[in-house]
């Protein structure tokens, strides 16, 4: 396929292809940003996998919505979507993702996942923010730093990696990354909520000792009234595919003790599914009802 | 949610000194929010800064004592969320328009609504003491007599040489209601000086919200805020937004009690103002002032008062006793049933209606409803033994048979061992029934 | 440094339903405040009161509430009078005599006695029935038959019959069902998913959570009202988002303050003023805490809740 390159104010001039809307016999049921219910964030739709890259790569609709269906159907509340590094049509490609996965599911918010800064910024001009504001995927406290002032001026929520170049080495080097990225985000007018906090899950295989220190971690966050999310299921990384859900179950359960807000996660587990919808009982963040798991 | 690192934060010099030891200010903030390190460490933090902190971290809503009645002192807006703490008061209102046969007969007839409910008196706690015209022996002479009423006093007088007068004969437990944004100096003298309760008032919240301003900046803690409004509309407004501003956004210049004059807006109508005390029972009125208390009113009025201000955590008892209904005497049957309140009130109410004679005989079971009891061995033959022995029933009543709730009937075996001869009888699974039951008896 | 106080509406909002049909036809709900919170945002529909008409109300012993009804003998009689009754919004109609425990009158009679209300009045009409499950359910669905096109609501289906009261009364005739629990927040939850489970459009569904004089055990009523507003309005729960309609008037003239006669209770005055007051403040009580419509029956009683309605909203 060939691609053209196009500068930014082109791109802005330029219209996304109509996008074809699909029943997919999924509707997407509505966000209440003010809730405090867990949010997960689908990570699915992702460049890593093949069937995905090549998706985007000739603008192939079908298999992006077949994942973004299944993903809704198990009641993820965002939806990341991934296009890579794409370096040479990044701001196309966004565009185009956004707007086929909001007009094709009731405008599903999203996180727009990519190093093409530029790229973020074209999600975010088509984005609607009905059901809640886009998500910066992601800035740190080193090299991309920026992203924070990104999220700033587009009024959208930023995460933000607690590392600069490198794992931090105890809480008191992640609090410092906290401290400075939430500086710079309300010296740009950000709400201090708009930052959500990523500890950096780490794996368990290779790891272990460092677990309770990320969940100290989540802890420091939620006690300074900090909103916090990650890529769990990293701490499960090269267990036996029967486990990882019951590792990833058990994690997100300790982590919503200690006030983990948000996660990104695969969202057709279904355990995990049902102990995050669980533990939002727990928490007294949803009525309880006998058909709670159903909802 | 609230940030109270971020809270401190705000207010700091943001100069990244590190004379704190702390890398950053934020860093410095957190760690004084999580009170790992004292605020004194900074030497670049204001005072006034310091003091705004000092403030923050008091309780929402003050407590303000009158005499031994206390009010305020509220942490949430909903019961549920805890519960209440201060139940709200009541007085009627007389006044210098009233004639001087009209103020004794309304300070007679206050004082007849006096009883207990569920180990609560209920009666008129304060006379609320209107005064509208300028010459300060003629209030004085009113406020004396409602003084000799024996109950607190609410003054609600804006002259100021009529105040004094007033405060003189007034005794000691009196809210002084009677500061506004024009004389609010001279009243906060009065007040400090007589060590009384100063109650403020304003055309608006925000007239209202400076003038308290003011006088705390006089150093006068010791108020209550009038919120009544022109319409009931603006008043529930007021008392919301007060309340709402205490205890949700934590601005303690709106953290004292109120008082709603109902009396005022609804005056000559006896029942709706009924209705608006049932209002502001509920939202956020400390002191409701009424034109009358008469039975009618007070019986529902203090009923919900009691239920509001129960404490979730604690069930209403009633005393474990023999209540003797329509006209019961030892020759009576007996009936049964477990000390939580809703249940007595229920289970006598219906035996009432049978217009039977009937000993109800309330067993303790630590507050609990009948199944829960019994499920939690708190309503067993052996207790039920126990409060017959207690209450020596073998010796005050004659009749043998006691009627046990429906719910419980496989206790009738146990009781009739534990108490020989007695005669268990299974009465009707729900209290509704109890009527028919009794008449079905005979 | 000037007050300016935060008042906003929530993001959840109360649904409307609509009850009768008509120039007279209600609605209920559509609030996105808390009870008469109209400084956060304007309320568009005002609560509405319902003028209970028993079956049973020859046996109704006030002397002003008989005034008031003298000459009516039949249920058509006292509907067309209750019509007339300022500040009456719709009529509810309640059948207390089929109770089998006692007068166990036949639904047949019931539901001729319904239809004929029905066809003389034009207030939408509220049915209650006798609290005997068994007896409810054939009744509701038969009159939920006679009436249709009314657009009624059926007060109520319960735990024990949602599926037979629900299906006849909202999917097949068309109704509106009431959903009814007894102080209880997550069964008040799970019988409105239920009701929807049956393919009910929430639009159709009204709640009575539960109720209770004054003074016994209201706290309970209270704190449930309080914790199902603030889940439909500030967690936005869809599944208690309906409107609610709270029975008052046979909960506060069954009390002792309300039937203790004056021989009996020499200090406590006239009696029939005391059930008024004691049917205004549970009104009340429950109309602050949020119910959407109210069902009273003493004149003197609707009238001043009317007031109160009128000046707060």
């Amino acid at each position: 396929m060939e691609v053209k390159e196009l500068s930014f104010e082109e791109l802005l001039a330029t219209k996304v292809p109509e996008i074809k809307v699909v029943d997919m016999g999924v509707k997407y049921k509505g966000h209440n940003p003010e809730s405090p219910t867990f949010v997960t964030i689908g990570e699915r739709i992702h460049c890593i996998a093949p069937s995905i890259r090549k998706a985007m790569d000739e603008r192939d609709p079908e298999p992006i919505l077949k994942r973004a269906a299944e993903q809704i159907a198990a009641g993820a509340t965002y939806l990341d979507v991934n296009i890579g590094p794409a370096e040479k049509d990044g701001p196309e490609r966004m565009m185009w993702a956004v707007k086929l996965l909001q007009e094709n599911f009731n405008n599903v918010p999203l996180a727009l996942d990519t190093a093409n800064k530029k790229a973020i910024e074209a999600g975010i001009k088509v984005y609607n923010r009905t059901n809640g504001k886009p998500i910066v995927n992601s800035a740190d406290a080193g090299s991309r730093i920026s992203y924070i002032d990104l999220a700033a001026a587009n009024d959208a929520i930023c995460i933000a990696l607690c590392s600069a170049d490198g794992i931090a080495k105890d809480n008191e080097e992640r609090m410092k990354h906290c401290h400075n990225m939430l500086e710079r985000g309300m010296s740009l007018g950000m709400d201090a909520t708009d930052l959500w906090f990523d500890p950096l899950f780490l794996v368990v295989k290779g790891m272990q000792d460092k677990q309770m220190e990320v969940l100290e971690a989540i802890k420091l966050f939620a006690s300074e009234g900090l909103k916090s999310t990650g890529g769990l299921s990293n701490n499960s990384n090269g267990a036996p595919k029967t486990v990882r859900p019951i590792m990833d179950s058990a994690l997100v359960a300790m982590a919503m003790m200690q006030g983990l807000t948000s996660a990104i996660v695969n969202p057709n587990d279904l355990r995990l599914m049902e102990t995050i919808k669980s533990c939002d009982i727990f928490k007294n963040h949803v009525l309880y009802s006998d058909s709670y798991l159903d909802l | 949610m609230a940030l109270k690192g971020l809270d401190i934060f705000k207010l700091s010099p943001k100069k990244n000194c590190k004379e704190c030891g702390s890398p950053t200010c934020m860093a410095f903030c957190m760690k004084v929010a999580q009170g790992a390190i004292s605020i004194d460490k900074c030497p670049y933090f204001s005072d006034d800064a310091k003091a705004m902190l000092n403030e923050q971290t008091a309780p929402p809503m003050k407590t303000i004592a009158v005499g031994s009645h206390k009010l305020g002192g509220e942490t949430v807006l909903y019961r549920h969320e805890k519960t209440l703490v201060n139940k709200n008061l009541y007085a009627v209102a007389v006044g210098t328009t009233l004639s001087a046969e009209e103020v004794d007969a309304k300070l007679a007839d206050l004082q007849k609504v006096d009883y207990e409910r569920i180990g609560e008196r209920m009666y008129v706690e304060f006379v609320f003491v209107a005064n509208t015209q300028s010459d300060p022996a003629v209030y004085a002479e009113l406020v004396k007599k409602a003084a000799a009423t024996g109950r607190d006093l609410i003054l609600e007088c804006w002259d100021v040489e009529c105040a004094k007068a007033a405060l003189e004969v007034a005794g000691k437990n009196v809210i002084l209601d009677g500061a506004t944004p024009d004389n609010w100096e001279a009243m906060n003298d009065i007040a400090t000086a007589a060590g009384v309760v100063l109650g403020v008032s304003a055309t608006s919240l925000s007239d209202l919200y400076d003038t308290v301003k003011k006088l705390e900046g006089k150093g006068n803690k010791n108020l209550v805020l009038d919120v009544t409004g022109k319409t009931a509309k603006e008043t529930l407004a007021n008392a919301v937004l007060v309340r709402r501003t205490a205890i949700k956004d934590g601005d303690r210049s709106f953290g004292y009690p109120s008082i709603v004059n109902v009396a005022r807006l609804a005056k000559g109508d006896d029942h709706l103002q009924t209705a608006y005390a049932t209002l502001f029972t509920e939202k956020y009125g400390s002191i409701l002032v009424m034109e009358h208390m008469t039975y009618a009113q007070a019986l529902p009025l203090y009923g919900l008062r009691q239920n509001i201000f129960t404490d979730p955590q604690k069930p209403m008892k009633v005393e474990s006793k023999i209540y003797p209904l329509n006209g019961a005497d030892e020759n009576s049957p007996c009936a049964l049933t477990v000390d939580f309140a809703l249940t007595y009130f229920l289970v006598s109410g219906e035996l009432e209606r049978s217009n039977q004679p009937v000993n109800l005989i309330i067993t303790d079971a630590s507050g609990m409803s009948v199944l829960t009891a019994w499920a939690a061995g708190k309503f067993s033959s052996s207790t039920v033994k126990k409060t017959f022995e207690t209450l020596d029933i073998e010796n005050k009543i004659k009749n043998r048979t006691l009627i046990i709730p429906g719910k419980v009937a496989v206790m009738k075996g146990e009781i009739q061992e534990k108490l020989p001869g007695w005669n268990g009888d299974v009465g009707p699974l729900e209290a509704g029934r109890l009527p028919k039951y009794m008449n079905d008896m005979e | 440094m000037a007050f300016t106080p935060k008042t906003a509406p929530f993001s959840g909002k109360i649904n409307a339903v609509t009850l009768g049909t008509g120039d007279k036809a209600i609605v209920i709900g559509g609030q996105n405040v808390m009870p008469f919170y109209t400084f956060d945002a304007p309320i568009e529909n005002a609560p509405k009161i319902g003028v209970e008409i028993s079956d049973l109300a020859a046996n109704w012993d006030a002397p002003a509430l008989n005034e008031f009804y003298a000459g009516c003998t039949t249920m058509v009689d006292y509907a067309k009078k209750a019509e007339t009754m300022p500040g009456a919004d719709f009529l509810c109609l309640h059948f207390e005599s089929a109770d089998p425990n006692g007068e166990n009158r036949s639904v047949a009679e019931c539901v001729a006695d319904a239809k004929a209300v029905a066809d003389a009045v034009t207030m939408p009409i509220v049915i209650m029935g006798c609290k005997n499950i068994e007896k409810d359910g054939e009744l509701f669905s038969k009159i939920a038959e006679a009436l249709q096109g009314k657009n009624i609501l059926v007060l109520s289906a319960r735990n024990e019959d949602y599926k037979t009261v629900g299906a006849s009364v909202a999917l097949a005739y068309g109704q509106k069902v009431g959903a009814e629990t007894a102080d209880d927040i997550n069964l008040a939850k799970q019988l409105n998913i239920m009701l929807k489970g049956l393919s009910i459009n929430p639009e159709n569904i009204v709640m009575n959570i539960g109720t209770a004089a004054v003074g016994y055990g209201f706290e309970y009523v209270a704190s449930t009202l309080d914790r199902v507003r603030l889940a439909a309005l500030a967690q936005s729960d869809a599944d208690l988002q309906m409107p609610i309609m709270s029975p008052v008037s046979p909960d506060a003239w069954s009390v002792k303050e309300s039937t203790a006669t004056e021989e009996d209770e020499p200090a406590w005055g006239n009696r029939e003023e005391r059930a008024i007051d004691m049917e205004v403040s549970t009104a009340a009580a429950n109309l602050t805490g949020g119910a959407d419509a109210v069902i009273m029956r003493h004149p003197a009683a609707i009238a001043t809740i009317k007031k109160f309605i009128t000046e707060l909203v």
